[in-house]
């Protein structure tokens, strides 16, 4: 009973399928949201997006029962200059990408990867281990004074680093073709926040500096240039060059013009 | 006259000097001019003869009377290297054609569709050219990314070890011995066994187009102690680049294809012998040229304006078209192989050895009120460049004068690498400031002092080869250096740089140039930002950008080329303009001081350059004044005992003879009637072709223009050559070989006259004649490129044996 021709409204399969994104996107937008700080995308909202994923796959192959030209993807995707779901879609698969997710999940997207499981695990280790051994003494700390949270945490740490740096290698050597060379953002940021602590909070990784020995080397080393020049300055014996006089005529103008006067 | 010659000979202590073709007719000579028909090198008519000894004597006597008065002591025989003086040793390169009857024979022989096949070889030649430098450009590239990747994770592997342990004095002597070895075995094997494949080898190419014969600069040995004295001295960590010896490397490979053989392996393919002659040599060498530029820098049109712009004086068209395929293919071979290698097998994003990376985003554009401060820094890097020139120079000197000796200049090599080492090392070690880690954008990064998580700022310009460091200063992003870091390391490294040019060791100035101008032009934006409060001027890669072009641009002094391969290897069109302003700028204010690098380089090693144009304020000299006289003639029929006698003179090591007429008739006039080069009379000799002989057998077969390109272009020293005491007596008839319409000016013509002629020609000899067409003097590359203007204005430089 409706206009002919063009439609003012959907038909009621496209609808759903649209009402169905909508409700899918929102998900996925609270999730992200809730989930920006600490980050937890990949571990948190993989599941929505997944689906919102089907769902538009859905809306674009989703054919209308009515004629051809009027199916439900055209209609929803294509028929306006906006094109509000086509640039939802796009900002998602954006995002997803910048933060690497596929990264620390599983081939088919359903799950976090093992090595990311074991990663984020012992990075909860580590976390309880810091927790931990500040207990005790929150109320008496003095800034600089964490040595018990070095010595005792000092294992989880390494290890955590040592994991992470790994997958960072197995990362580089096996993502040359498809992804970019970053882990998921989950993995680095955990990895960022306990590193800070670590070294900027607690103030454990304090490297051995060795100041006079390097001066001593480097001074040693940048005083040989000085030795080799003046040596070779007065003991070398100077080039010398051999001047050859160059067969010509040296007499100017006037002689040549008075020669040939006489002649 | 005997008498005169010897006085004269005295004081030039028994050594005239082996100028081509120049005089040196000595006392035997002249007797031998005398009984009858087998007579002398000359034969002038009476009265001729006598104006011209009582001429000669005059001047020659005044000559020795100031001699013997005061020059002795005023001027040594032997004085200290300077850049006054004009070395023997080198010669000219023959670009005029000899139009012989064998030439004319030959033209004749060879139908016109031949003539199309030799056109159809030209292309091929250029486009394998094009591949194989494309080829040794991706190979130097490859090794070096892998040897340096090595070296460096070593150490870096090694720092990180110790600076939780303690003990980084160790790494520092690791790291300072890995450069110290690896840059020795570089320098070895340049010192010791190819000298001239020291340095860029832009200087040695300059020459070579200008039509210098530098000894052993395009051999095969050569190209193989270049590219593996290159790859040595990149992976030994010192300040040089990559990218100067493929221009040098692309002229080997063009000088050995185009022959179609290489007398270093002792193998000849017997393939494109058409082309064993200087003047197509010269041309394939420029087409080899701007593909090594083009393989460098991913710039073909920089390549084919580099070559025009060295050796612009002998061009035309189709050559051009030739060069630029030639540059083209290598770049595109070079991309091919490289992005194959790189695993993107279609992407084609590698174009030259140095990218500078993609300057197209919006933030890099620039506005019109940008432009002034773009030419200050154009003015900033004039200076820049005239101190660092000038400070080169008086390294330079000091080098030839005092490390001469093969071992010194190794171990000098040494010490400059491992203070290289440790001046990195030590500022890597006192710099406080961290960045962020941002994925894998630094290749090295050294943690150190910084906090977990974090990179040592001032290790990703020190540790690191320099041409990455160049890239990420270009375009990493605002904030990751902070200026003093970039000051420290600008100092340093301009130091560093000077110091390393001219050493013995194969490498290019072009990178260390554009890092020093990348690090002060980012800290020149990082401060205008500040100063403006950060407005639209935020982005300091692009002031990175034109610090590096206004540097470069005021060491070597390039111009239209340099804009152009800027031009390329950034990829935007828009940013000509500034760069050409910069560049010009930097010229102009550079020029003021002193002159260019690549100029003084050349100027120090003494070698007979002609520059564009003669000296504005020489056109009061004749070529009576510039030419050398007397001359060593022979007659087109002459006695090979005479021959043989002149070549052996190991006084004069001319290299070209006028013939003049052999008319026994003293009545007549010796007029002139073509010219005969040396190389020419070695292979008459090898091959015995005298008057005699020809009489006896007439089968014998006739010599073609084939027999003197299979001995080019080593020709046997005239000792190596047998002439027994009866072939002494036989006659040699010169009058099919000799070319006889040699150039000549008449006595009047002035200096600036007779430089035009000889530079636009490519000429080696010209003869100076009288009005009766009787050859008085001769003059070569070296009478022409001793006047200069100095200071002072005109100035005469000395010839000297080096």
């Amino acid at each position: 009973a409706g206009l002919p021709g063009d439609l003012p409204e959907l038909e009621p399969e496209c609808r759903s399928l649209l009402a169905a994104f909508a409700e899918g996107s929102a998900a996925l937008t609270g999730c992200l949201g809730r989930r920006a700080r600490p980050v937890r995308l990949c571990q948190g909202c993989h599941g929505h997006y997944r689906r919102l994923l089907a769902q538009y796959g859905s809306i674009a192959r989703a054919l209308g029962n009515s004629s051809e030209s009027h199916n439900c993807a055209k209609s929803i995707l294509t028929s306006d200059r906006l094109q509000i779901v086509v640039t939802l879609s796009e900002f998602f698969n954006e995002t997803w990408e910048a933060a690497n997710c596929a990264n620390c999940l599983k081939n088919n997207s359903e799950g976090l990867s093992n090595s990311t499981e074991e990663f984020l695990d012992l990075f909860n280790k580590s976390l309880t281990c810091f927790e931990h051994n500040l207990q005790g003494q929150t109320v008496f700390l003095s800034p600089n004074n964490y040595t018990e949270v070095c010595k005792n945490c000092n294992e989880t740490y390494t290890r955590l680093n040592d994991l992470y740096n790994n997958l960072q290698r197995m990362n580089r050597q096996g993502g040359e073709s498809g992804h970019s060379a970053h882990l998921c953002i989950d993995v680095e940021d955990a990895m960022n926040i306990t590193r800070k602590l670590w070294s900027r909070t607690f103030n454990c990784s304090v490297p051995c500096s060795d100041t006079v020995p390097v001066i001593a080397v480097s001074s040693f080393i940048l005083f040989l240039p000085v030795v080799f020049y003046l040596s070779s300055f007065l003991h070398s014996k100077q080039k010398k060059r051999i001047l050859i006089l160059p067969k010509r005529i040296q007499s100017n103008a006037s002689l040549v013009n008075i020669q040939e006067k006489y002649s | 006259m005997a008498n005169v010659a010897k006085k004269v000979s005295w004081s030039g202590r028994d050594r005239d000097e082996d100028e081509d073709g120049r005089a040196g007719e000595t006392t035997p000579l002249l007797n031998g001019t005398g009984p009858g028909a087998a007579g002398g090198a000359r034969q002038l008519t009476p009265s001729s003869f006598l104006r011209i000894g009582q001429l000669s004597n005059v001047d020659l006597n005044e000559d020795i009377h100031e001699l013997q008065t005061e020059l002795p002591r005023q001027r040594p025989n032997e004085i200290p290297h300077n850049e006054k003086l004009l070395s023997l040793k080198y010669e000219s390169l023959d670009y005029d054609n000899s139009e012989n009857q064998l030439f004319l024979e030959e033209e004749r022989r060879i139908n016109h569709a031949a003539f199309r096949t030799v056109e159809i070889k030209r292309w091929v030649i250029c486009a394998m050219i094009g591949i194989l430098t494309g080829l040794v450009a991706c190979f130097i590239d490859i090794v070096v990314e892998n040897l340096a990747g090595l070296k460096y994770r070593v150490v870096k592997d090694n720092i990180d070890k110790f600076t939780a342990k303690g003990g980084l004095s160790f790494s520092l002597l690791l790291w300072a011995t890995l450069n110290a070895s690896v840059v020795m075995v570089g320098s070895l094997i340049v010192a010791f066994i190819e000298p001239v494949a020291a340095g860029s080898g832009i200087p040695q190419i300059k020459c070579y187009l200008n039509g210098v014969k530098i000894p052993h600069v395009v051999r095969l040995k050569t190209l193989v102690i270049k590219v593996c004295g290159v790859i040595l001295s990149v992976v030994g960590g010192l300040a040089v680049g990559k990218e100067g010896p493929m221009i040098h490397s692309g002229a080997v490979i063009a000088a050995g294809i185009s022959q179609g053989r290489s007398t270093s392996l002792k193998r000849d393919f017997k393939i494109f012998e058409y082309f064993r002659r200087d003047t197509e040599k010269r041309d394939f060498v420029s087409a080899g040229a701007a593909a090594g530029v083009s393989a460098a820098f991913g710039a073909p049109v920089g390549g084919v304006l580099f070559s025009l712009e060295e050796g612009a004086s002998f061009w035309n068209q189709f050559l051009t078209w030739r060069i630029f395929f030639a540059s083209m293919i290598s770049t595109f071979t070079l991309n091919s192989v490289l992005s194959v290698y790189h695993g993107n097998a279609w992407d084609l994003s590698s174009p030259g050895l140095i990218n500078f990376g993609r300057f197209d985003s919006e933030k890099m554009g620039y506005t019109i009120q940008e432009i002034p401060i773009f030419i200050f820094m154009g003015v900033v890097g004039g200076i820049l460049g005239a101190l660092f020139n000038a400070l080169n120079y008086w390294l330079t000197m000091f080098r030839i004068r005092y490390i001469h000796r093969p071992c010194l200049q190794v171990v000098e090599a040494m010490l400059v690498a491992a203070v290289t080492a440790t001046v990195g090392f030590v500022m890597i070690y006192c710099s406080r400031d961290c960045q962020p880690i941002q994925g894998s954008s630094v290749a090295y990064p050294l943690q150190l002092f910084c906090a977990d998580g974090e990179y040592n700022s001032m290790a990703t310009a020190f540790f690191n080869t320099p041409e990455k460091s160049v890239v990420n200063l270009f375009h990493d992003p605002p904030g990751s250096y902070n200026p003093m870091t970039l000051g420290m390391f600008t100092l340093m490294y301009f130091f560093l740089a000077c110091w390393t040019y001219g050493l013995t060791v194969s490498a290019g100035v072009f990178i260390p140039s554009l890092l020093i101008g990348a690090a002060w032009g980012r800290l020149f934006g990082i401060s205008l930002s500040y100063l403006t409060k950060g407005s639209i001027w935020a982005d300091p890669g692009k002031y990175a950008l034109m610090g590096a072009a206004a540097q470069l641009g005021g060491i070597v002094r390039m111009t239209l080329s340099l804009t152009v391969i800027m031009m390329e290897a950034t990829g935007n069109v828009t940013y000509g303009f500034p760069i050409m302003l910069v560049l010009m700028t930097a010229k102009i204010v550079g020029d003021y001081f002193v002159e260019g690098l690549y100029d003084m380089h050349i100027q120090l090693q003494s070698v007979p350059f002609l520059h564009w144009e003669a000296p504005v304020t020489s056109h009061s000299l004749t070529a009576r004044e510039v030419m050398s006289t007397p001359v060593t003639c022979l007659r087109r029929i002459e006695r090979v005992g005479t021959v043989v006698d002149i070549l052996s003179d190991t006084s004069s090591n001319h290299n070209g003879f006028p013939v003049v007429e052999s008319n026994p008739d003293t009545t007549q006039v010796a007029g002139l009637r073509g010219l005969i080069l040396r190389s020419q009379l070695i292979v008459l000799l090898k091959h015995k072709v005298f008057v005699e002989r020809a009489n006896l057998s007439l089968v014998q077969r006739r010599l073609k223009l084939k027999d003197f390109r299979d001995a080019y272009p080593r020709f046997p020293p005239i000792q190596s050559i047998h002439v027994s005491q009866d072939e002494r007596e036989c006659m040699i008839d010169l009058s099919e070989f000799m070319n006889p319409s040699p150039y000549t000016v008449p006595q009047e013509a002035s200096l600036p006259r007779v430089f035009k002629l000889f530079r636009a020609l490519g000429l080696r000899h010209l003869v100076v004649v009288d009005n009766r067409n009787e050859v008085v003097g001769m003059v070569t590359r070296k009478d022409l490129a001793r006047y200069r203007l100095g200071k002072e204005g005109l100035e005469e430089l000395s010839l000297a044996q080096t």
